[in-house]
C-alpha cells in the first residue's frame, strides 16, 4: 500500500505541474465555457433548463471532438513518457508489484480528470447560485456519465501509453481507439439483429444522454464503461507483466 | 547472493548473453569487463528482473528473479547504465519517494535518507533539481537510490562512467566499504583499470559469453601459462620480427603486439627461452633483453577479446 500511495502522489503531482497539461485545460474551458453561454441562448434550453446537462455532459461537441483525444494526451505523461526519458527501468526494478504501477497511476490520472469535468460541474452550480431552478439528478447523473466515459478513455490511453516511448504513437493510438470506441457502434447501430443491438447497448452517447443526462442509472450503462476500463487496465498490466515473463 | 546459471538472452537470431553462470556472495565484488557490445548491460538487467532471460535461471538472495520476482527485487538496489531521475523532482523529494515507494516508513525513509547522504557527500545537494547537478552527482544520487532499502545485493552497470579521477576515486572506496558491510556487488565496466583495482574477482564478458572468471591472480596465472614474453630492442624492429616468425619457433608465438619500445607477444612454455634471446642476439638486431612478464589485465583482456573475434571470423 505504501509503495502505491507513493507512486499515486508522484503520478499526481507530475501531472498538476506540468506546463502542457494547463494548456489542454484551458482550452477545455475555453470551449466548455463558449459551448455553456452558446447553448444557454437557445430557445428550448431558455424554457427548459432541464434539457442542458445532456449538451454539456452528453453527447454535445465536446464528447464527440475532444473527449477522446484528451484523456490519452494526459496518459502518455505515465508510461511512454517515463519510458522516453528512462525513467521506467528503475521504476520497474524497484520492489513494486506491476498491478500497483498500472492501479497507482490510473487512480492518479482519474483523479486528476476531475478539474476537467469540475469545471463543467461549476458552471451549474453558479447557474443554481444565479436562481436558475435546476434538476440536480440530471446534473450529478450527467457528471458521473461524463466521469466514466472519460475514465474509460484514460484507461485505454493508458494502455496506449505501454507501448514504448514513443509519445505520439501513445497519443495517436489511445486517441484512435476512443474515437472507435465512440463512432463503431453508431456505424454499426440499427433497429434489428444481433449486431445491431449490441452496436446499441455499446453506443456511449446515447448511455449518456438516455440514461446518465436524464438522471437514470442502469446497469448496462454502468457495466459497459466499467467492463471495458478494466479490460484496458488488464491489457496495461498485461504488457508491464509480460515484459518480466516473455523471452 | 547473486546468482546465474546458464543465463542467456537472444533477440530474435542475436545472442545478446549466452550460457553465462555466476556468483557473488556477500562482501564480494565482481567486475564485468567486457568491450562494448558484449552483454554486459544486458546481463544486468536480467539480474536486475528488468528483462526476462531466453534461457537459464537467476535469483537474488535465494529468491528467482523470474518466479518470484518482488521478493528478488526487494533484496536487490540497481543502478541503470544511464541513470535518470524525474526533471521535476529535487533530490531530496526523489529519494523520499523511491524509499517509500520500496515500502519504508516516513521515519524509515528520513533515517536512510540522511545515512546514505552523508555517506556518498551529497546532503547539501538534496534542494537541488536532478538535471542540476554533474554527471558525478548524479552517479551518486543513482546509487543512493540503490542503497535505500538497505539491500544485500547491489548491480551497477557503469558505475564509473562520466566520473573525473577523483571521483572515480571516491566512489571505488565507497563500493569498497559497502562491500566490507558484507554487501555483494556486481558492477560492469569496460574501464580496465577500474575493474582491476576494485574487483575481488574478475569475470571477463565476450561477445555474451563468459570467457574467463577468477580473481585477477587466477587470471594471470591462466596467461602466464600461455607464457607472455616481452623483447626490448635498441635496433630494427621489423629485421627481428621476421627473424622470430622465421625461426623454427615462429609457429610458437602468438598475440603479437608492439609495447613500449619493445614486442610482446605469447610463446609456449616448452619453448626454451634462452636459446630465442640467443638467436635474436647474435643476429645482432639489437635485442637488450627479453624476459617473461607479468601479465596485466589489460594484456588478459586483448588476449580474450582477439581470440574470440578470430574464432567468429568465417573460415
Amino acid at each position: 500500500m505504501r509503495a502505491f500511495l507513493a507512486l499515486w502522489r508522484r503520478e499526481l503531482w507530475s501531472l498538476l505541474i506540468a506546463p502542457y497539461v494547463y494548456v489542454l485545460l484551458g482550452f477545455w474551458y475555453l470551449l466548455n465555457g463558449l459551448m455553456f453561454s452558446t447553448f444557454l441562448e437557445f430557445p428550448e434550453i431558455q424554457a427548459d433548463l432541464r434539457l442542458l446537462p445532456p449538451y454539456l455532459f452528453g453527447s454535445g461537441l465536446l464528447v464527440w471532438l475532444l473527449l477522446p483525444a484528451f484523456p490519452p494526451l494526459l496518459a502518455i505523461k505515465l508510461l511512454a513518457e517515463e519510458h522516453r526519458v528512462g525513467t521506467l527501468e528503475p521504476l520497474l526494478t524497484a520492489p513494486v508489484r506491476d498491478i500497483s504501477v498500472v492501479l497507482a497511476k490510473y487512480a492518479a490520472v482519474c483523479l486528476f480528470f476531475l478539474l476537467f469535468w469540475g469545471g463543467v460541474l461549476l458552471q451549474f452550480l453558479l447557474l443554481s447560485w444565479h436562481g436558475a431552478e435546476l434538476d440536480w439528478a440530471r446534473v450529478l447523473g450527467g457528471f458521473v456519465g461524463a466521469l466514466m466515459v472519460s475514465f474509460l478513455f484514460l484507461a485505454s490511453g493508458l494502455w496506449a501509453s505501454s507501448w514504448g516511448g514513443n509519445l505520439v504513437l501513445a497519443a495517436g493510438g489511445g486517441a484512435a481507439i476512443n474515437y472507435l470506441l465512440l463512432f463503431l457502434p453508431a456505424f454499426f447501430e440499427t433497429d434489428e439483429g444481433r449486431i445491431g443491438a449490441i452496436a446499441r447497448a455499446c453506443n456511449l452517447p446515447t448511455m449518456l444522454d438516455r440514461s446518465y443526462s436524464a438522471g437514470l442509472v442502469d446497469s448496462a450503462a454502468l457495466f459497459y464503461p466499467l467492463a471495458l476500463s478494466g479490460l484496458f487496465l488488464y491489457l496495461t498490466w498485461i504488457r508491464l507483466v509480460s515484459r518480466r515473463w516473455v523471452p | 547472493m547473486i546468482r546465474a546459471e546458464k543465463l542467456s538472452k537472444h533477440y530474435g537470431s542475436l545472442v545478446a548473453l549466452d550460457q553465462v553462470d555466476l556468483h557473488v556472495p556477500k562482501g564480494e565484488i565482481l567486475g564485468f569487463l567486457g568491450p562494448n557490445g558484449a552483454g554486459k548491460s544486458t546481463a544486468l538487467r536480467l539480474l536486475s528482473g528488468y528483462l526476462p532471460p531466453t534461457a537459464g535461471k537467476a535469483s537474488i538472495a535465494g529468491h528467482d528473479l523470474v518466479q518470484d520476482s518482488l521478493s528478488a527485487r526487494a533484496h536487490l538496489g540497481y543502478l541503470p547504465e544511464h541513470f535518470v531521475a524525474p526533471a521535476d523532482l529535487r533530490v531530496g523529494e526523489y529519494l523520499r519517494f523511491r524509499a517509500r515507494l520500496k515500502g519504508l516508513s516516513r521515519a524509515e525513509a528520513k533515517t536512510q535518507i540522511a545515512a546514505v547522504s552523508k555517506r556518498l557527500a551529497i546532503s547539501d545537494r538534496l534542494r537541488q533539481p536532478f538535471l542540476a547537478l554533474s554527471k558525478g552527482f548524479r552517479q551518486r544520487i543513482g546509487l543512493a537510490d540503490a542503497l535505500l532499502g538497505d539491500p544485500p545485493a547491489l548491480l551497477l552497470d557503469e558505475p564509473f562512467s562520466g566520473l573525473d579521477p577523483l571521483q572515480r576515486e571516491e566512489f571505488r572506496s565507497i563500493l569498497r566499504e559497502l562491500a566490507d558491510d558484507g554487501k555483494a556487488i556486481l558492477f560492469s565496466s569496460h574501464v580496465l583499470p577500474e575493474v582491476e583495482e576494485i574487483a575481488d574477482r574478475i569475470l571477463v564478458l565476450v561477445r555474451g559469453r563468459a570467457r574467463a572468471v577468477g580473481t585477477l591472480a587466477d587470471l594471470r596465472q591462466v596467461q602466464q601459462q600461455t607464457g607472455m614474453c616481452e623483447i626490448r630492442f635498441e635496433g630494427d624492429h621489423q629485421q627481428a620480427l621476421s627473424a622470430l616468425l622465421s625461426s623454427r619457433w615462429g609457429e610458437q608465438v602468438q598475440g603479437l603486439q608492439e609495447h613500449a619500445g619493445g614486442l610482446r607477444f605469447r610463446l609456449a612454455p616448452e619453448v626454451p627461452r634462452t636459446e630465442v634471446f640467443q638467436t635474436l642476439a647474435n643476429a645482432d638486431y639489437g635485442v637488450v633483453a627479453l624476459q617473461e612478464i607479468q601479465p596485466d589485465l589489460e594484456d588478459l583482456f586483448r588476449q580474450l577479446v582477439t581470440t574470440e573475434a578470430k574464432a567468429c571470423e568465417p573460415s
